[in-house]
Order: structure tokens, then C-alpha cells, then sequence
């Protein structure tokens, strides 16, 4: 209850365009939720807005008793809410190790440095051996997996990964979301943004239904798995 | 004989001073895609600082280059605060910074000569005297700018590669929101940026008002300068520029010696434009503009 | 009524307007100085062309009026040509000069361009100079083959002086305006182009345009050539007008002073250029009192009209029209 993250009556945009309106939801702490949508309903706004990469027009979000919204990125990770982007947006001319120490940046995060990199190493093997490859020269999902790790590095309450599974090999997804389980079950707070409906209900606590920037549907992932009419509309599967 | 080595202290010397001014540069356009087009009336006001600090006030010569250093940081947080940070969001922000800083410099550069005057004035902060060795004859204060800027540029690049607020600042210019992500404060670090790239034209200043004399515009030409070392490097490339910077340092001394000083910034042009027909990203540049 | 007929529109009647004004001020002062103001916003409208409409980041505008100003003087000092002839000579010798710089470096990317140009303005600007070697030796004294610091002067005139006497000026005065006139014209059409339509699509969309196959570095080195007939015509009439033709059309000032015109008038429309042109000559008029203080006031206005109005005075009546409009709009509607 305490490090839930609830967001009311939430509305964001670019410019004069409007992508989010009245969304509400709760991401509860301990749990994995996942946010479905199809493309361009405005799944990675409702991220960015979190994060406050962009401003938060009306409506509040509270991780706990801290109120986020309204402060700028740098303030919002320092409450322990950790972002991956979508599309990774490492630093593309830093080493691999330089990359997941850049998540460990901030003070609180830095003096843990040195344990949770043991974490991270023990849970993506492949980054040790990387370690000092420059990130441009990765292939996509060695990226995909920096880009996990340096989310981890922070040690945050709350994980927010956007898609990670875009653009990956099957193979390499399911490498992927092998570790995403492993995090649930290690009781972490995440928020999974996702596409592919069947894969975030196969693995999340609850699921929410993005469409045209406001919640459609709630439920957990089994009830979305009985629901096709939905799956069908707005997911075309 | 002695005429190379002659050429080659005197190139070294030219590229040590213009190096100064040019990381200052490249490390601006690498963090924030801002060419700062008053680093010349920094450069001037540098050097008018360390003049007022030990001629005007009496003080000895590390007061001057540590007021000198201290103004043009805080000047180029001024920048950040006044021109580059308003508009950093913005539509157009390359074009737009580029014009503002024009007529920032413009501004500095008056306000200079109305507090000093048009009359050259010679700086105060160098050494006379000089070393004869081997019928080459070295001028002490070319040896210490010399020395200056390997001290200079060895600092900036432990500062980058070895600090927190070095990683801070490749990490803004590698990618500013995932900077921002992982909690790093960007205003705060363009700020700090500018600021290093002030106290650097102050030195720059210094060193180029020791070799002649004190102006109000005296910055114009080593700024160009230092742009076509960019260029020729690849914008905002900060070891690449350094390397540039020597080599520019030589062929113009080559070209001073062979042709006259006439036409070594004609012929410095010459090279920028062989030098972007042949790689128009600059020797050390890469298509997609990701620094540091 | 469509954009481009309420553009020529507008033309006809600042033209209109602007052919009584010498008849209406009795200042010869005030006239002479509008004169400068037809110059100059020749220079800018053309200067936009390249930059707001052709997205080609250049500071080579200034340079290219030199060489259109340099070559009519140098054209009637040594050879005696007659201004009616060495005026479009200078004007073709800045398209030949901007299509070389065009072909240099128009294949850069933005800032490259910006800095390229005007390190070119300031080598010519140097080698003018220091050149100290005499090409011929009148009587006033050593010439250099560029005239040097000194700079060129009684190279002819357009025969005012023998057809109007003292009224001359105001014969310069029509030819400015004429001058103008064609160029905002000529703005006014490649605005409203097929080439400017080309240019806007390759600003708002890029990529679409060059799957379209629109050449983007076609279109910029016509632009590019194209836009130099006028301002090194204008540069021709400057020197024609001055008498006089220096290194300091080259200096840093000079093109700050334009610069600020194009900006704090706003960047790609048609009238921009113009309107900034008439407030920075009248600004700089109404500083002149101030002396020293005027160089400071002109570096503080274009750091705040590029801060505070992105997109200069016509954005900013553009923005207070919609606002003015918005209200009348909804009233029609209920
Ligand atoms: N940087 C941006 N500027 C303007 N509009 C944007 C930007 N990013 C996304 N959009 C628009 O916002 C809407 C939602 O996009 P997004 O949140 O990325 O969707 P999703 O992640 O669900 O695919 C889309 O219509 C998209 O075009
Ligand atoms: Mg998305």
C-alpha cells in the first residue's frame, strides 16, 4: 500500500496535441501491472509523464505518500522510480560498464554500486563478458539487456520498462522475459508496457487497457485471457 | 636545420594556444549542440581582466589569472542563464543560440572597449626572456603556454573520463534524456559547461594577448581560428580537436614561413574546405553527431 | 483572395506609397536614409530567401553584396566602364561567386555552412587588407589591386549629378526603390513557387520530400544562385549610391546589423525582412545620440528578440491577430 503507484484523473501532451486524458490507475507495489495498448494510444506518454521527461498537464501521480508529478526527471528518479526507455537510448560512445554505472548515478544508488552490479551481472551473464564493448557496437538485444540493467542499477521502488520485447528475435524475447519473471518473483514493483497483449498476460498481476489515452479495461491477466472480444478489438490478435 | 625546429616551436606554440581556445568550443558544441559564437569577447575579456586584476589593482599574477578565470566562468553561466537555457527546448535552438551569442558577443565586446579603450594595451601576465638552445631560440613564455595547455587539456580529460561530473556531462551529450533518467541535473550540467568553457577563454585570452597585445576585438580572429579547428576535427570532437589544433598550429607556422603571414588564415580556409569535400563530418567526426 | 495576391498587393502599395515620399519630406537627410533602407531590405529579403526559406544556414549574404559592390567600383576605376554596364557585371560576378561557396559547401550540415561562410567573409575581409602591395600609383597615392584599407572611390555614378544637380539623391532614390520593388517581387515568387512549396515540404517533412525526389541540393544551389543576382545588384547600386566602397561591407558589424534585420523581423515570410529592416534603421536612428552606448543597445536588442520572439515582429502580429480573431470567429459561429 505504501509504495503503490496511483495515478488520478491524469491528462498529457506534446505541445497542442492532447495524448492523455482522465487516466487513472494504481500499479500496486510488490506486484507486476501491465499497461496494453495498440501503437500510438499513448502508452509510452503515460511512461514519460511518470518519469516527468514531459509535464503533467492536470491530474497527480503519487508513489506512496511522495507526490511525482510536477517534478522534473532527475527529481522523480531520485524517489525510486526507475525509467527504460523505449528503444533503450543507452550511451552509445560508453562501455557497457560505463553504461550500467550511469544507472548507478545518483548518491544513494552509487553507494551500492559495486553489490548491485553483482546483482545485475549474476542476472544478465551475458553483460559481464560485454563489459568493455562501446554500446554502439551491441546487437539488439545486448542492448535490450544494458538497458534492463542499467534500469536495475538504481535500485528504485518501482521499475517502468517500455516494450522491451520491440524489435527482438523470439529467442531472445523469451531470454528477456525470463528475467522479467525473475524480478517479479524477487517481489519487485513493476510497470510493464507492452504490446504484445498475450505475452503481458501470460506474465502480469493486472493488466490495463490503453486506448486513445485513457484506461478502457482493467483486469488480471487471466481475465484477459478469457475476454477475446477485447483481444480481438483492440489488439488484433 | 635550425629553421625546422624554429617552425616547429613556433607551430607548437600557435597549436598550444589555439587548443586552449578550441576545447573550450568543442566541449560546448559536444554537450549542448551550441556553437558559442561569444567565446571571442571571452576571450578579450579574459585577458582585459587579468590586465585590470595586475596593472589596475596591483596584484600578482595568479590573482590575474584567477580573476580573469573566475569572470569568464561566471559570464558563461550568465550565458546559460540569459540565452542558451531559455530557449535549449526549442525549435531551431542551433540557429537560434548561434545568432543570440553573435549579438552577446557584439554587446561584451563594446562594453569592453568602452571600459578600456581602443588603444592596444600589452598584458601584464607574461614571462620575457628566453632559452637559446642549439641556435633555436625559445621565448620562456611560449615554453610555459606550452606547458600550460598540456596541463590544460590533461586536467579536462581526467575531469571527463575519470569524475562523476565528467561522466554526467558525456552522458548529457551522448543523450540528454536518458541523462536525465538516471538523475543527472542537465541544466546544472550545461551551466558547469559553459562555465569550463569561460574559464578556458580566459586562459585562451591571456595566452593570445601575451603574444601581441590587448584589444577590445582581439578574440575575433583566434575564434574563427579555433571554428575551422572544429570543423576540420568534427564539431564538438574535444581530443580530436586538440589534435587538430597542433596540426593547425604547424601548417600555419609552415605557411607563415614559406608564404607570409598573409595568407595563413587564406590558406587555413583553404584546408577547411579540402578537409569537408574530403570528409564533411570532419576528420574525427561521425555522420550521426554523438560526442564526447 | 489568395496568399500570393494579398502579397502583390501589398507590394503595389508600399510601392505606390513609397513614390511620394521624396516629394512629401523635405529632408534630404530622410531621404537619403530611405534610400540605405531599400538597400539593405534587398539585401535581407534576399538573405531570407536562402535562410528562411531554403534552410541553408548562411552568413555568406554580406560577403556576396561586397563582391557585387567591389566589382562595379573596381570595374569603373580601372576601366572606366559605365556604371549602367558595370552595375549587372558586379551583380552576375555574386551569382558566379555564391554558386562556387554553393557548391563548397551546401552539401554540409547546418552549422558546418554557418561557420564556413563566414570564416569566407572574414578571409576576404583580411586579405583586402593587409593587401599593401600598389597595383597602380595615382596621384592620392598607392592603390593595392583591392583598393586596400582606403577602398575605392570616384569610380563614376548613374548621371544624376548632370541631369538633376543637387536633386541627385533623389534620383537614387527611385533607382532604390526599384531595386526593392524587384526583389520583393521576386521573393513573392519564389515563395509562393512551386519552389517554395518544394522547400516547405522538405522543411516539414524531409524524408516524404526526398521519396517525392525532391533534390534538396538542387533547389538550394538554385536558391542559393539565384537570390545573389539581387543582393550583389544591390551591393552594385550601394556603391553606386555611396560613392565609396571600403572593406568595412565586410566587418562583423555590418552583418550583425543585417542579421538582426532577418531575425527580429522573422525568419521565412515575405515581409519579415522588410519590416525588420525599416525598425533596425530606425532603431539604429533613434540610438545614434547615444554613442558608444549604440553598439551595446543593438547587441541587447537581437539577444532579446531572438530569446524572448522566436519568430521575430511577425510572429509576434501574427499571434495578436489569432488571438483578436479567435473571439470574432466563435461569435460567427453562434
Ligand atoms: N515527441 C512527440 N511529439 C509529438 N507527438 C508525439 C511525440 N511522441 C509521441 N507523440 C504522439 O503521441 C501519441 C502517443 O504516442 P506514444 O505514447 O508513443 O504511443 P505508444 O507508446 O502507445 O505507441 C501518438 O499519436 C504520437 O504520434
Ligand atoms: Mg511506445
Amino acid at each position: 500500500m505504501s509504495d503503490d503507484l496511483v495515478i488520478s484523473d491524469l491528462a498529457a501532451g506534446y505541445g497542442h496535441q492532447s495524448v492523455l486524458h482522465d487516466l487513472t490507475l494504481r500499479a500496486q507495489a510488490g506486484r507486476l501491472t501491465a499497461i496494453i495498448g495498440p501503437n500510438g494510444h499513448g502508452k509510452t506518454t503515460l511512461l514519460r509523464a511518470i518519469s516527468g521527461l514531459i509535464a503533467v498537464r492536470t491530474g497527480e501521480i503519487r508513489l506512496g505518500a511522495d507526490r511525482i508529478s510536477g517534478l522534473p526527471a532527475e527529481a522523480v528518479v531520485a524517489r525510486g522510480i526507475v525509467h527504460v526507455p523505449q528503444g533503450d537510448l543507452l550511451f552509445p560512445d560508453m562501455t557497457v560498464l560505463e553504461n550500467l554505472r550511469m544507472g548507478a548515478f545518483l548518491p544513494a544508488a552509487a553507494r551500492q554500486e559495486k553489490t548491485v552490479l553483482e546483482e545485475v551481472y549474476t542476472l544478465l551473464p551475458k553483460l559481464r563478458d560485454r563489459e568493455n564493448q562501446i554500446a554502439r557496437t551491441l546487437s539488439g538485444g545486448e542492448r535490450r539487456m544494458v538497458g534492463i540493467g542499467r534500469g536495475l542499477m538504481a535500485s528504485g521502488r518501482v521499475l517502468m520498462l517500455d516494450e522491451p520485447s520491440l524489435g527482438l528475435a523470439p529467442i531472445v524475447i523469451e531470454q528477456i522475459y525470463e528475467v522479467i519473471a525473475g524480478l517479479r518473483r524477487a517481489g519487485r514493483s513493476i510497470l510493464l508496457v507492452e504490446e504484445n497483449a498475450m505475452r503481458a498476460a501470460a506474465i502480469a498481476d493486472q493488466v490495463h487497457l490503453l486506448d486513445h489515452g485513457t484506461l478502457n479495461w482493467s483486469g488480471t491477466g487471466a481475465e484477459l485471457s478469457g475476454r477475446p472480444e477485447l483481444l480481438e478489438t483492440y489488439l488484433g490478435v | 636545420m635550425d629553421v625546422f625546429f624554429q617552425i616547429l616551436a613556433s607551430g607548437l606554440t600557435l597549436g598550444a594556444v589555439y587548443a586552449i581556445s578550441t576545447v573550450g568550443l568543442a566541449l560546448v558544441f559536444g554537450a549542448m549542440n551550441m556553437l558559442n559564437m561569444s567565446h571571442g569577447a571571452l576571450m578579450a575579456l579574459g585577458g582585459y581582466m587579468a590586465w585590470f586584476t595586475m596593472t589596475g589593482l596591483g596584484l600578482p599574477p595568479v590573482a590575474g589569472m584567477l580573476v580573469a578565470v573566475l569572470v569568464c566562468a561566471g559570464v558563461g553561466v550568465l550565458i546559460y542563464l540569459l540565452i542558451a537555457g531559455p530557449m535549449l527546448r526549442s525549435e531551431g535552438f542551433e540557429t537560434r543560440v548561434f545568432i543570440a551569442t553573435i549579438g552577446f558577443g557584439a554587446m561584451l565586446e563594446s562594453v569592453i572597449l568602452m571600459a578600456f579603450g581602443p588603444q592596444p594595451k600589452p598584458q601584464p601576465l607574461a614571462v620575457q626572456g628566453g632559452l637559446s638552445v642549439a641556435q633555436v631560440h625559445l621565448p620562456v613564455q611560449n615554453l610555459l603556454i606550452l606547458a600550460l595547455a598540456m596541463v590544460l587539456m590533461a586536467a579536462l580529460a581526467l575531469l571527463l573520463q575519470k569524475s562523476r561530473i565528467g561522466r554526467a556531462i558525456r552522458a548529457t551529450a551522448q543523450n540528454r534524456d536518458a541523462a536525465r533518467l538516471m538523475g543527472v541535473r542537465v541544466g546544472m550540467v550545461y551551466a558547469l559547461v559553459l562555465a569550463i568553457s569561460g574559464g578556458l577563454a580566459a586562459v585562451s585570452g591571456i595566452t593570445v594577448s601575451s603574444l601581441s597585445s590587448l584589444l577590445p576585438n582581439m578574440g575575433g580572429d583566434p575564434m574563427l581560428k579555433a571554428f575551422i579547428i572544429c570543423v576540420v576535427a568534427g564539431l564538438g570532437r574535444v581530443p580530436g580537436s586538440v589534435v587538430a589544433a597542433l596540426f593547425i598550429g604547424l601548417f600555419e607556422a609552415v605557411v607563415q614561413y614559406t608564404v607570409g603571414v598573409r595568407f595563413s588564415f587564406a590558406s587555413l580556409l583553404l584546408l577547411v574546405i579540402v578537409v569537408l569535400i574530403w570528409k564533411p563530418q570532419g576528420v574525427f567526426g561521425r555522420h550521426q553527431g554523438v560526442r564526447l | 483572395m489568395t496568399a500570393m495576391r494579398r502579397d502583390l498587393l501589398l507590394c503595389g502599395l508600399f510601392a505606390c506609397a513609397a513614390l511620394f515620399w521624396p516629394m512629401i519630406s523635405d529632408m534630404r537627410y530622410s531621404v537619403t536614409q530611405t534610400t540605405f533602407f531599400f538597400i539593405w531590405a534587398t539585401v535581407v529579403v534576399q538573405w531570407n530567401l536562402v535562410f528562411g526559406i531554403g534552410g541553408i544556414f548562411s552568413l555568406a549574404q554580406v560577403a556576396i553584396f561586397a563582391i557585387g559592390a567591389y566589382v562595379t567600383a573596381m570595374l569603373g576605376y580601372y576601366l572606366g566602364t559605365s556604371m549602367l554596364l558595370a552595375m549587372p557585371a558586379g551583380a552576375v560576378a555574386a551569382v558566379a561567386a555564391s554558386l562556387v561557396l554553393g557548391i563548397a559547401c551546401l552539401r554540409l550540415y547546418g552549422p558546418y555552412v554557418a561557420l564556413l561562410t563566414i570564416c569566407v567573409s572574414q578571409v576576404l575581409y583580411v586579405l583586402i587588407v593587409n593587401d599593401t602591395d600598389c597595383f597602380t600609383n595615382p596621384p592620392s597615392g598607392c592603390m593595392p589591386l583591392m583598393g586596400g584599407v582606403r577602398g575605392f572611390s570616384r569610380f563614376g555614378d548613374l548621371g544624376f549629378r548632370d541631369w538633376l544637380g543637387a536633386g541627385f539623391y533623389i534620383g537614387n532614390y527611385y533607382v532604390g526603390l526599384l531595386l526593392l520593388t524587384a526583389a520583393i517581387l521576386f521573393s513573392i515568387a519564389i515563395i509562393h513557387s512551386p519552389m517554395g512549396l518544394a522547400f516547405r515540404a522538405l522543411r516539414d517533412n524531409p524524408v516524404y520530400a526526398a521519396a517525392r525526389g525532391v533534390d534538396r541540393f538542387r533547389y538550394q544551389l538554385w536558391i542559393f544562385g539565384l537570390s545573389a543576382f539581387f543582393t550583389g545588384l544591390s551591393g552594385a547600386f550601394y556603391a553606386v549610391n555611396t560613392g565609396v566602397v571600403g572593406p568595412v561591407v565586410f566587418s562583423f558589424q555590418h552583418l550583425l546589423f543585417l542579421l538582426s534585420m532577418i531575425v527580429i523581423g522573422g525568419i521565412g515570410t515575405v515581409w519579415g525582412p522588410v519590416i525588420g529592416a525599416a525598425v533596425l534603421m530606425l532603431a539604429d536612428e533613434a540610438m545614434r545620440e547615444l554613442g558608444d552606448f549604440r553598439d551595446i543597445g543593438m547587441g541587447l536588442l537581437l539577444v532579446a528578440c531572438v530569446v524572448l520572439m522566436p519568430r521575430g515582429l511577425t510572429g509576434l502580429f501574427q499571434d495578436m491577430a489569432r488571438r483578436f480573431a479567435k473571439p470574432a470567429d466563435t461569435e460567427g459561429a453562434t
